[in-house]
């Protein structure tokens, strides 16, 4: 008896092995054979870690990509300029659904791709949707559509020199309280290559790209953007705390002229070995450990972004996916382009290459896919992954307006003005700004 | 000091020279700093207090032209330079010498205000406007685009020129049978040769230097160098290097271009000016 | 077909104010007629550019928003008119003076005027690039060279106090040469007459300067500082890429503002009032300027 079944789960067994590739081979690369893409790309490390695969792509599928580069600003102008014109020649674009989703699916200009992932003709069996981590697949869904595939994942966390913590026997923090005593402990000391001081800690100041990153420490004081009626609640008691924080870091133990930097800055005073402690997106992982740029290659520690007073999670969880306009001529091949870059092998290759930290769990747990990420890495961005919220940006459609809004607030915490008063007027603003853009 | 210029032979006092020296300084040393960090390398860029001697190299460069097209973006630049240049003289000649010669200012003030305009105002529109006629990322739209600052700036610059052309000299000319359009060919175009050159050159730096319409208009295959530099500028912000170099490599052909023609170029300007 | 030649050529002759100048205006007007219509009815629309949802007529409603309830706003309006008045202030002053202490005879002439063209025509968004490395507050030569002067070190560009007479000291390195030029120019013309008769009443050097200098030069520096103004209330480049009108909003002026309310936020109908707002306040700068020239006159 046990014989015959085991036979039976054998045969079966075989029959499966047998009919996998059967199935996979199934699957129609080359159905627009003979289309031209035009893909806009966000200058970003992953980009530069799938450019050298993309004709790879042309030969599997018979598909002429055309890619055009621009660095963030100009690219998230560009795109938004073209989508405007409702004449738009763009076929696949890199997107942050939760920067821009919101407007752009208001405004009617995404296609979603949902019943492209349903239909066999369209998706490869083995594409596995559920294969990229939830929080990310979250992200990339606004009001019920599938915007597209995830490429990467990034969390807000807490980048730090481990020689320098080391050298002066200070703990790294794991709360709030903790990343203030430490920035103070830091500040100063000397930490470069050459001996001289450095800073306590660095981090974004400038206006509209540090509200991003200011996100975790106002999710890890226990507050958030809006309420679940859609009312600005970030100026509340815990919002104005983390704001104060916010600027007080910078201010007493960061870089002068904090209010000017983006991440280009900020990740150039840290690769230069200029500051202590680092809060932004993990994803910079590749930029301050290239080995041409930075000095500090090899030293850097990434932990989970501090907890706060009542045990909250801080860390963001943010996704760059692919986007298709509905405009495009040619959604067939587009979506074959959306599917090719998200793909296991695509996925595997990027992030064993350069380092980009891609979204699906199964090359996660590939030790190939881990060679070039450090353990430390991993483990902050699973649980940051898990735990973190994806509200690193408020929800809203005047996504660039709000940014604005609250980064003025910034400003002026880490110019050490009436906080409270200017996180009073940013939800004030907010609230107007909402109520211009979102009558429904 | 006040000297009026009485010409002759005065003795040119040493001093003036190290005065010149002193006050030309600082109007040289951004450039000559840009030129020189382009000729050093990371480690000498970082340095404080600056370095000033050191061996000077071209990786930089070289860095520049491999990792971007920058022969496409000259080229881009060129060619929308050089169209719109020619499109406003072509354009504004005749025009600049009728309002010169029958001395209609009213025009003249009319095309200024174009030139009051913020150019901001236009991109939204024209952008609009070219995307549905499928012109974005073309040579036309931003020859187009460039001729809003050019022609202006030409009809401006020639009215003064044309002025300075004698009068009688067409008067005569047309006594002696010559239509209007052929006293315009034949004689004044000739004799305002010099203000050509001027404004040809003025319009053809300005479009080159453009940055904000091409900023919006140009698409992937027509940027123009501005638009590169800019580029650079975000992604590689601490290689002081490479940007210095692309910098450079911008800035030549149009300070080349100044000092080879100067004396025209002031004149033009001057001339503006003057009869503004 | 000759006598359509004929006629034609008889057209030109009659008329060739209208030929002459007809394609310029044409082309002018073709270039901007689509834009300025455009402008005008947004301005008194609200709209956020979208697919969905079209303008609607606020009338005034943009303007009044702009002048009552915009901090932003009249932030932008004050930093325009302070950078303008401090640029060209500085330029005007400077540029007058290099131009006296040039006039004077020496071999070269030619030389100088070729290293004064140069800050006028290189690239602005190359020297916004060098500036700003110059001004770097830790590695840039600015500061070193303040040092030697027993000065600084400052954070230039990043602080907020200073940003804009940072910016305008990029301006005025850039145009002073123009100002200088044009004056030159202007002095190499003045009659010598005035001096002349002045000299034999006994008057003094200042006293020429001030009484017969200044007032003959004054429509040519007039008009020197008309352009000049009206660059500098629009001016975008140099502030765009050194500063982005920041930090904070320290150096945004109204152009840097409605670049990012317009090309950022999309919400066309308000960048389109702040556009005429601008172009009212460059044309009124321009009449008075032209006003002040036509009564040196």
């Amino acid at each position: 008896m046990r014989v015959t079944r085991k036979v039976w789960v054998l045969a079966i067994a075989l029959c499966v092995a047998l009919a996998s590739p059967a199935l996979a081979q199934q699957f129609n690369w080359q159905q627009a054979k003979g289309t031209q893409l035009r893909v806009l790309l966000n200058k970003h490390p992953w980009q530069g870690a799938i450019e050298p695969h993309l004709k790879e792509f042309e030969t599997l599928t018979g598909i002429k990509l055309v890619a055009e580069v621009y660095p963030e600003d100009q690219f998230r102008a560009k795109v938004l300029v073209e989508l405007t014109s409702g004449a738009s020649s763009i076929d696949v674009f890199m997107s942050m659904p939760a920067q821009e989703g919101l407007k752009y699916v208001r405004a009617g200009w995404l296609q979603p791709v949902n019943e492209f992932l349903k239909s066999p003709a369209l998706t490869a069996l083995d594409y596995n949707w559920n294969d990229f981590l939830e929080k990310t697949r979250d992200a990339m869904v606004i009001e019920g559509m599938i915007i597209g595939p995830p490429i990467q994942v990034e969390n807000t966390s807490l980048m730090y020199r481990k020689d320098v913590f080391q050298k002066y026997n200070v703990k790294v923090p794991t709360t709030l309280d903790e990343l203030e005593a430490a920035a103070k402990a830091l500040n100063g000391k000397a930490m470069t290559d050459d001996g001289q001081p450095g800073y306590g800690i660095v981090a974004r100041g400038k206006r509209a790209a540090a509200t991003s990153q200011f996100a975790a420490y106002l999710h890890a004081m226990g507050s958030t953007w809006l309420s679940p009626s859609r009312e600005p609640i970030f100026n509340n008691e815990d919002g104005v705390k983390a704001l104060e924080l916010y600027g007080r870091l910078l201010r007493l133990y960061g870089p002068p002229g904090s209010e000017n930097n983006h991440w280009y800055e900020a990740s150039s005073i840290f690769s230069q070995g200029k500051a202590a402690m680092y809060t932004d997106a993990n994803s910079l992982f590749p930029v301050i450990e290239d080995g041409q740029k930075s000095k500090v290659v090899g030293k850097i520690g990434y932990a989970l972004f501090p907890r706060g007073p009542k045990g909250q999670y801080g860390s963001t969880v943010a996704a760059w996916g692919l986007a298709m306009p509905k405009t495009s001529k040619n959604q067939k091949a587009a979506w074959l382009f959306m599917q090719w870059a998200t793909a296991k092998e695509q996925v595997l290759a990027v992030q064993s290459e350069k380092g980009v930290l891609g979204a699906r769990e199964s090359v996660w747990k590939d030790p190939k896919g881990m060679a070039k990420v450090p353990a430390d890495l991993r483990e902050s961005l699973t649980v940051g992954s898990k735990m973190g919220t994806p509200l690193w940006n408020p929800p809203v459609v005047a996504d660039a307006e709000c940014r604005d809004a609250i980064g003025a607030a910034i400003v002026v915490s880490i110019q050490g003005g009436d906080v409270k008063a200017a996180d009073n007027k940013a939800a004030a603003d907010v609230k107007r700004i909402m109520l211009e853009t979102e009558k429904k | 000091m006040l000297r009026v210029s009485g010409g002759g032979r005065e003795r040119v006092n040493p001093w003036t020279y190290v005065l010149l020296v002193l006050l030309l300084i600082p109007f040289l040393f951004p450039l000559a700093w840009m030129f020189l960090s382009s000729l050093k390398t990371q480690v000498q860029n970082t340095a404080y207090p600056p370095v000033w001697v050191f061996a000077p190299t071209l990786s930089n460069y070289r860095e520049v032209f491999q990792k971007n097209p920058f022969f496409t973006f000259t080229v881009n630049s060129m060619v929308v330079a050089l169209g719109s240049t020619g499109l406003a003289l072509l354009l504004g000649l005749p025009g600049a010498y009728a309002i010169a010669r029958y001395k209609r200012t009213g025009i003249a003030l009319a095309i200024l205000t174009a030139r009051m305009a913020p150019g901001i105002g236009y991109l939204i529109p024209w952008f609009i406007l070219f995307t549905k006629a499928k012109m974005i990322d073309t040579y036309s739209a931003l020859i187009l685009t460039h001729l809003i600052v050019a022609l202006p700036l030409v009809l401006w610059v020639m009215i003064g020129f044309f002025e300075d052309v004698p009068g009688d000299l067409i008067e005569s000319a047309r006594i002696d049978g010559c239509s209007n359009w052929a006293a315009f060919l034949r004689i004044a175009i000739p004799l305002a040769k010099p203000g050509i050159v001027a404004t040809g050159i003025l319009a053809f730096i300005f479009s080159w230097n453009n940055f904000l319409f091409s900023l919006i208009i140009a698409g992937f295959k027509t940027r123009t160098l501005p638009i590169a530099v800019y580029s650079f500028l975000s992604y590689e912000e601490i290689n002081w290097g490479g940007l210095t170099a692309a910098a450079t490599v911008i800035t030549l052909p149009v300070l080349l271009l100044a000092l080879l023609v100067q004396k025209h170029i002031v004149r033009g300007l001057t001339l503006g000016a003057m009869k503004g | 077909m000759r006598h359509l030649g004929t006629g034609w050529s008889r057209f030109v002759e009659r008329h060739p104010v209208p030929v002459f100048t007809l394609p310029s205006v044409v082309a002018v007007t073709l270039l901007m007629a689509f834009p300025v219509v455009y402008t005008l009815y947004m301005s008194v629309h609200s709209w956020y550019a979208s697919s969905l949802t079209s303008p609607n007529f606020v009338g005034l409603g943009n303007f009044h928003r702009a002048f009552v309830s915009d901090d932003r706003f009249r932030n932008a309006f004050w930093l325009t008119v302070y950078f303008t008045a401090l640029a060209t202030a500085l330029q005007l002053v400077l540029g007058v003076s290099l131009a006296l202490v040039l006039n004077r005879p020496f071999r070269g002439k030619g030389f100088m005027r070729s290293i004064f063209l140069l800050p006028m025509v290189a690239t602005p968004v190359a020297i916004a690039l060098v500036w700003m490395m110059m001004y770097n507050p830790t590695l840039g030569v600015m500061n070193y060279l303040v040092g030697l002067a027993g000065l600084g070190p400052y954070r230039w560009v990043s602080n907020a106090a200073i940003v804009v007479p940072a910016l305008a000291v990029v301006d005025t390195w850039e145009w002073t040469p123009l100002i200088t030029l044009i004056t030159l120019a202007g002095l190499a013309t003045l009659p010598i007459e005035p001096y002349e008769s002045a000299l034999i009443d006994g008057a003094s050097v200042t006293q020429m300067f001030w009484r017969i200098t200044l007032p003959l030069l004054r429509p040519t520096i007039v008009v020197a500082l008309l352009f000049r103004a009206i660059d500098c209330l629009k001016t975008f480049d140099i502030i765009y890429v050194m500063t982005q009108g920041g930090p904070g909003f320290a150096s945004e002026t109204l152009n840097v503002y409605t670049f990012q309310v317009g090309l950022f936020y999309f919400h066309i109908g308000y960048a389109s009032s702040l556009l005429v707002i601008l172009f009212a306040l460059v044309l009124g700068v321009s009449l008075l300027l032209i006003k002040v020239r036509r009564a040196a006159w």
